[in-house]
């Protein structure tokens, strides 16, 4: 037989399984039309799948007698044998872990009073154990205190919460007035500050123009009477002039 | 015919009813056998371990909560088995054991030679094939009760076939 073509192998089986659709079927029949070797294979594999459903066929009719070997060997067992062992061993077991257990026990009861100590002074012993415990206890103490503080704390917080709230908010009221209140005031005495600075500056400033002024009218007043010296000599020179040429007019 | 639901015979059976059990192994040995034919590939093999397989199944069916569940049950119960018997047989051989003999079987005719290569086909091919072709499950059953895809299980039948082909034509033994 000669071999198929490998790429057409895959294809040959899908069609033998049916798992080709129409057309890819139709395909692989026109390929199948022409190629006589994978016609041969896909025939190989369809007479391989029938014989595969008539073995199947031929283990079902063995199957009857199968079912009634199967029954006649159930005869020999039982649910209740079933439970009955799945119970016993547990109590088994229990027994064994419950004896180990004692002899355990016991062991180290032996082994404990024959390498006991001596007997000691019970009063040391007393202060010594009084102690022990106040040391082991106080931390657990403590924190159990802090724990039901703390829980008492919460149980009332939790029960008074609404009245905190109310005095809360009248208290953050309160102080936001008072903060009001002191701000303003504050405020008032920064303005009274800064407006008798600005009332100081300016009269700073109009001293300051008054002796400029001052200065001024000194100049104007030195000037004036420059100006009036010289005048009044000028007038005294044209005085003088017009006295000698009044008697040559005269002639 | 017992018309009573695998759940009123399960518990019947747990009440220590034989004939309600009997009529349980009627309805579900054949899925159970084939499962055990499908992991071991021998036929004796699968006789052996389906029959201890029911049995189990009566002594623990008080261990089932829900008795409808009993088909489901019983298989997992023969394939566990089954497995198991692998197990053992490639530790008691302390050495990896292939899932198909390493020698080439004498040649067999019809359907003697057929279950031989089935039986020399790498095990998860041959439960679907098993499953398929003897059980006559549709594809969509196969993969649900393997629990993988419809395409995985056309992909492992196709290789089953085209494997059993070769095994087959080596053999001489073709169809």
């Amino acid at each position: 037989m000669n071999r198929p073509c490998p790429q057409m192998q895959d294809k040959v089986a899908d069609y033998v399984l049916g798992a080709l659709d129409t057309q890819q079927a139709q395909a692989l029949q026109e390929h199948l039309g022409g190629c006589e070797a994978c016609r041969q294979y896909a025939r190989s594999l369809q007479e391989q799948a029938q014989s595969l459903v008539a073995l199947g066929q031929r283990l079902e009719a063995d199957m009857e007698a199968r079912r009634d070997r199967v029954i006649e060997a159930l005869q020999d067992v039982s649910p209740a044998e079933t439970d009955t062992r799945r119970i016993f061993p547990s109590v088994g077991g229990i027994l064994r872990i419950s004896v180990a257990a004692v002899l355990v026990l016991g062991a180290g009861v032996i082994i404990g009073r024959a390498t006991a100590p001596r007997p000691v002074d019970v009063e040391q012993l007393r202060a010594d154990l009084q102690a022990s415990i106040v040391a082991s206890l106080k931390p657990a103490v403590q924190e159990t205190v802090l724990a039901e503080v703390d829980r008492c704390l919460e149980s009332g917080l939790a029960a008074n919460e609404a009245n905190l709230r109310n005095e809360l908010a009248e208290q953050l009221r309160g102080d936001l007035q008072l903060f009001a209140t002191q701000f303003a005031a504050g405020s008032d005495r920064r303005m009274d500050k800064r407006f008798a600075e600005f009332v100081q500056l300016i009269e700073e400033a109009r001293l300051k123009d008054r002796q400029q002024v001052a200065k001024a009218l000194d100049r104007i007043e030195q000037n004036r009477v420059l100006d009036k010296t010289q005048i009044r000599t000028g007038l005294q020179y044209v005085a003088a002039l017009t006295t000698k040429a009044t008697p040559a007019t005269q002639h | 015919m017992d018309e009573r639901s695998d759940k009123e015979l399960a518990w019947a059976s747990h009440q220590g009813d034989r004939t309600a059990y009997a009529v349980l192994v009627q309805r579900h040995y054949k899925p159970v056998f084939l499962v055990c034919l499908g992991v071991l590939g021998n036929v004796h093999d699968a006789e052996d371990v389906a029959q201890e397989a029911m049995i189990k199944g009566f002594e623990r069916v008080c261990q089932l909560r829900d008795g409808s569940q009993f088909g489901g049950w019983i298989v997992a119960i023969a394939r566990n088995l089954s497995i198991n018997l692998l197990r053992k047989r490639k530790t008691a051989a302390k050495a990896p054991v292939p899932d198909r003999p390493l020698e080439p079987q004498r040649a067999k005719s019809g359907h003697e030679g057929l279950q031989q290569a089935v039986a020399r086909l790498p095990r998860d091919l041959r439960l679907p094939l098993v499953m398929y072709y003897f059980d006559g499950q549709d594809v969509k059953t196969v993969a649900e009760k393997l629990a993988i895809s419809t395409s995985g299980v056309y992909l492992r039948l196709r290789t089953a076939i085209k494997e059993l082909h070769e095994i087959l034509t080596a053999q001489g033994d073709t169809p």
